[in-house]
């Protein structure tokens, strides 16, 4: 039992290291380091299990992923599609209270089709979607509480940055998470929005908007779009869609390959919109290069980390401590949602997904769960995690954004909450029904 | 993440230089990844619009994921791109700045002891490759010899690891210069 207790151990230091504010890669690396040497009593296993991680860990293909559908976030980013997006989305649903607030999480929505990002879908929304439902006397609260909430479509709607992680931590197809994240992604913002005609509804000062506040309901230029006018502004978007989901569904592309077409594609598109310089592309380039090698360091290290938990043999004596508790597929869920939100609040989601879901995979298999299901639910709890204090990473990328001194960090989490709330009761439908996840498979 | 006070860029002679060979290696990784991003493509087109696709390109992608991560994992390190969790950190350093500085400065020490490690067990296998001359990639669709990757692996992570030590340096000077536990944050 000594080496189940060291990994027991170790996996504690680690949280707790973490929260006191080292680099995670080193928390994960170095104490997984120590944990092998005191099991194994000899220093050179260790270091040849350090050696091997960082050589062979991320020599795979798939890794590609990581630097090219982050490139193609970046792209979209700059080619500036979220405002044609919104503006479609608002004139679409303007006329319903609560409506730009709906506009939102549409345009978030289909924006989170050809990014894969979270972080990028709260910044770009934060500048655009906040400004203009505050001109149209939207709370403050419930504006930024709406950009905050509908930006975790960016990693749930495909592709998106996490289900790779989790695709590549649990050893299952990227193209399938993604291909599985379609619906729950869709139910979530049609959860968003029945919840914001709900919250217009039952108490229309903490939403604001006309019919509240003595305004118009949305500028003219905006209510002249003609079909015309809308088909123009969505073909960009509709295009990269096409490249990306469709390339993978119709098994023309692979994952990597898709995100090399669709980057290619989106740089295109930036090109022809006049939105990017030589100078602006090369920042892209860099600024891959950092989110590539600060993920792909994390999951080299994150590698350290299972291969102790390999060597403790902990998930296997989790997994049988598990059965003797007897909780069941319910009462494992219950644990496992309850440590990703509580985790959640302070760490990032793709060092969640690497330390959390390692230790709960066999116990999931053994149950004969789905690992594709497994993954959707794991990516959904672990994202709560973004809209909660004290460290809900798109409330901060928002307050960051808007620089406006007017609104506080409190305001964010204050109107992040009701849609925080939403996605923990559709995390819960999406466990109690698998068939969600699974039907398009 | 919260605002943490990190240390100031370096500003002498050779902290310059060394800055700027980290953002040249940056700048290699990244056009080697724009390389990446025009093969795929190149044998995405080439092979479902003209049947002509570009033998081994899985393999080179293969080999290229570890040379982009070493070759930018300085400038990340750099930019405070290292993923932390550093709300708690970060009002330490601020409210105690001294704790803060001391707690800093151990945290990258043990980023320096941890890059010694992964570089520390990875030299053997440098020689061995170089001696044996082993390849990396399947025999008859792409080949490449296994040492330029461990080459970079190593390079990659000594000069992380030196990046590492330029932080801890600036931690014990924010410390001492911190004076007492009511000193001020720099």
């Amino acid at each position: 039992m000594i080496p189940f207790e060291i990994g027991i151990g170790s996996v504690l230091v680690i949280v707790v290291l973490i929260y006191a504010g080292l680099y995670i890669p080193v928390a994960l690396g170095l104490v997984s380091f120590v944990g092998v040497w005191i099991m194994l009593g000899d220093v050179q296993k260790p270091i040849n299990l350090l050696a091997v991680a960082a050589a062979d860990t991320i020599s795979h293909q798939v890794f590609a992923t990581v630097p090219l559908f982050a490139m193609m976030g970046l792209l979209v980013s700059k080619a500036k599609l979220g405002n044609d997006v919104y503006q479609v989305a608002n004139f679409i649903f303007y006329k319903i209270r609560g409506g730009l607030g709906i506009a939102t999480v549409a345009a978030n929505a289909v924006f989170a089709a050809i990014t894969g990002s979270s972080i990028a879908s709260a910044s770009v929304f934060a500048r655009i979607s906040v400004p203009e439902m505050r001109k149209f006397g939207y709370t403050t609260r419930f504006s930024v509480g709406v950009v905050a909430g509908s930006s975790v479509l960016g990693m749930i709607i495909p592709p998106s940055a996490m289900l790779i992680i989790y695709a590549i931590t649990a050893d299952q197809s990227i193209g399938q998470l993604f291909i599985a994240g379609i619906i729950p992604g869709v139910l979530l913002a049609v959860a968003f929005s029945v919840a914001i005609l709900l919250m217009a509804k039952i108490s229309p000062r903490f939403v604001g908007g006309p019919g509240v506040v003595d305004v118009p309901a949305v500028s003219e230029e905006w209510q002249s779009l003609t079909l015309l006018d809308v088909c123009r502004k969505l073909t960009p978007v509709v295009l990269l869609v096409v490249v990306v989901l469709g390339g993978i569904y119709g098994g023309i592309v692979t994952p990597v390959e898709a995100g090399a077409a669709g980057s290619l594609a989106a740089l295109l598109i930036a090109i022809l919109r006049r939105c990017m310089s030589l100078a602006d592309f090369w920042e892209c380039l860099v600024e891959t290069g950092h989110i590539t090698a600060s993920i792909l360091f994390l999951i080299v290290a994150a590698s350290m980390y299972s291969r102790m938990l390999g060597v403790a043999g902990l998930p296997t004596l989790f997994d049988a401590w598990l059965g003797e508790q007897g909780f069941g597929i319910v009462g494992l869920m219950v644990i496992y949602v309850i440590l990703l939100i509580l985790l959640g609040t302070i760490i990032d989601t793709a060092s969640m997904i690497l330390i959390v879901a390692p230790l709960f995979l066999p116990a999931v298999e053994a149950l004969g769960l789905d690992l594709i299901w497994f993954g959707i639910i794991t990516v959904i709890g672990a994202e709560i995690g973004l809209l909660t204090p004290p460290l809900g990473i798109s409330c901060f990328v928002i307050k960051s954004t808007l620089n406006d001194p007017d609104i506080t960090l409190k305001d964010i989490f204050v109107g992040a909450f009701p849609f925080a709330v939403i996605m923990l009761l559709v995390l819960i439908a999406l466990i109690a029904w698998p068939e969600l996840s699974l039907a398009l498979l | 993440m919260a605002e943490t006070s990190y240390p100031a860029p370096l500003t002498s002679g050779a902290g310059r230089s060394f800055e700027n060979l980290v953002k040249l290696l940056n700048g290699i990784g990244s056009l080697w990844i724009l390389a990446l991003l025009i093969l795929i493509n190149a044998d995405v087109f080439g092979r479902n619009l003209m049947h002509a696709p570009i033998s081994g390109v899985v393999e080179m992608v293969e080999i290229s994921m570890i040379a982009i991560v070493f070759l930018q994992l300085g400038d990340a390190t750099r930019v405070g791109r290292l993923t932390r969790s550093d709300g708690f950190f970060g009002i330490i350093l601020q409210r105690r700045p001294r704790i803060g500085h001391a707690m800093g400065a151990a945290f990258d020490f043990l980023g320096a002891l941890f890059m010694f490690f992964i570089l520390y067990g990875s030299w053997p296998s440098l020689v061995e490759a170089w001696v044996l001359d082993d390849y990396v990639g399947n025999e008859g669709v792409f080949t490449a010899p296994r040492w330029p990757m461990l080459f970079i692996l190593i390079f990659g992570s000594l000069i992380t690891l030196l990046l590492f030590l330029t932080f801890v340096g600036r931690h014990l000077r924010a410390y001492r210069a911190a004076g007492g536990p009511e000193g001020k944050a720099i």
